[in-house]
């Protein structure tokens, strides 16, 4: 079957420039997931994502600190080199995870189902879900997502200001393992942000705060959790 | 990670010598502490200058290129090579951290503005000094020239798209075109960038 790749081009070229919005991100998730193992998309998203990494070279080179590469360096050595240590952390971090998992288990499900009826129930959308994080700190944060579909809503209110240079980020923990989520920036205390993942292949969801640049495994201990097995 | 260089990079690296980006990566899943010196001194200071040039800030440029760099070394089997080559792969991870950032202040500076009760501040020209191109290393040469042999309008949309991190309705909301202009001219500029690209590769 011919098909047409007149709206995926589009979309991948504003996705190679991290220009796509939320909704067009979205769309394209599902067009290339009605495409399915399309050769003529991987070439257009290779295309884009070439010229794209060319416009970088247009400037002018900042030199960085001349000890940053040994410091990058210095930390990954306090484990092992990356395979090994990406399985170490994998183990390091088990217990700390599985902990925060049995307490959002204990609580996250009260939540979850006064989150989900205060409107009178559900999301309205069928087959999606709600579910509502718990944590030490004040505020109510909750996300709605369609199990087995990309896409989810993460929406927050009376968050307390994470610090000077300092943001929440999302993680979906999947067998253990943190994997980056979002970063939020919460305004006034509220959040709206899209996640562009599945997060039901998590089994815990959690929240930490950490600095702007949004690294790529936590920092710090998660501030709110949520057990994706009390979705609604 | 799957590695097939081959098959997709339609822009080359021109490689200043040395291995290969692939190669390296290739060495860097082994925990080559040299690969990874390698490949850092060969982008770090371009994914520096994105990043600032984006962020503005040079404390939270200098994290973005961290982070990304240690992401690199913590988990160099993300890279897929099928999905491109790994400069676009590292810059393309550099922009989309700067971007988050940029988005993140500018929701903070609307904040700010309401609270204040001004309205948005003067704008910086988005035109800068980016097509003097002058004894120029040849791809930032060719980068240049090609994006100088753009069309304004078009040139303008990659500039606040890929230089400033805004969104194509952002774009559309500041200047006033329609959204389905910008994103036609996306497109459109991206095609002729190609172009303009590979004929100076040749």
């Amino acid at each position: 079957m011919i098909r047409d790749h007149a709206l995926i081009d589009e979309l991948l070229a504003a996705q190679a420039l991290d220009g796509l919005d939320a909704g067009d991100a979205a769309l394209l998730e599902r067009e290339l997931a009605a495409h399915g193992d399309c050769e003529e998309c991987r070439r257009l998203e290779v295309e884009h994502a070439e010229v794209a990494g060319m416009l970088a070279l247009a400037l002018d080179p900042r030199p960085v600190r001349e000890d940053m590469a040994d410091r990058i360096l210095a930390e990954g050595r306090t484990a092992t080199p990356p395979i090994e240590r990406l399985e170490s952390r994998r183990d390091a971090r088990l217990g700390w995870w599985q902990a925060a998992f049995g307490v959002a288990a204990a609580v996250a499900f009260v939540f979850a189902i006064l989150l989900a009826t205060r409107d009178g129930g559900s999301t309205g959308v069928p087959g999606s879900a709600i579910v509502a994080f718990e944590g030490a700190a004040p505020g109510e944060l909750a996300m709605s997502f369609t199990p087995g579909e990309s896409g989810a809503l993460v929406w927050a209110t009376g968050l307390p200001d994470p610090g000077p240079g300092k943001v929440y980020e999302l993680w979906m923990i999947e067998d253990g393992e943190p994997v980056r989520g979002a970063c939020l920036a919460p305004e006034g205390g509220a959040v709206a942000a899209f996640l562009d993942a599945d997060p039901s292949s998590a089994d815990l969801m959690a929240v930490t705060v950490e600095s702007q640049a949004c690294p790529d495994a936590p920092t710090t201990d998660p501030v709110y959790t949520a057990d994706l097995g009390t979705a609604q | 990670m799957t590695i097939d260089p081959g098959r997709s990079a339609t822009v080359r690296s021109v490689e200043p010598g040395g291995a290969r980006d692939e190669d390296l990566l290739r060495r860097l899943v082994a925990g080559d502490d040299q690969a990874f010196r390698e490949l850092f001194s060969r982008y770090a200071a371009a994914a520096h200058a994105l990043a600032f040039r984006l962020v503005r800030q040079a404390q939270v440029a200098e994290e973005i290129v961290q982070e990304a760099f240690l992401a690199v070394w913590r988990n160099p089997d993300r890279y897929d090579g099928t999905r491109g080559s790994v400069r676009s792969w590292l810059m393309g991870t550099v922009h989309h951290r700067a971007v988050d950032a940029v988005r993140r202040e500018q929701a903070q500076r609307r904040r700010a503005e309401q609270a204040s009760g001004m309205g948005p501040g003067i704008e910086e020209d988005p035109v800068d000094d980016l097509l003097a191109a002058i004894d120029l290393p040849r791809e930032r040469k060719l980068v240049r020239t090609a994006l100088g042999a753009l069309p304004d309008e078009q040139r303008e949309v990659i500039q606040r798209m890929y230089f400033e991190g805004l969104s194509q309705s952002q774009i559309a909301e500041r200047t006033g075109v329609p959204l389905g202009t910008v994103k036609s001219r996306t497109l459109l500029a991206m095609r002729r960038l190609r172009a303009n690209l590979g004929e100076g590769n040749r």
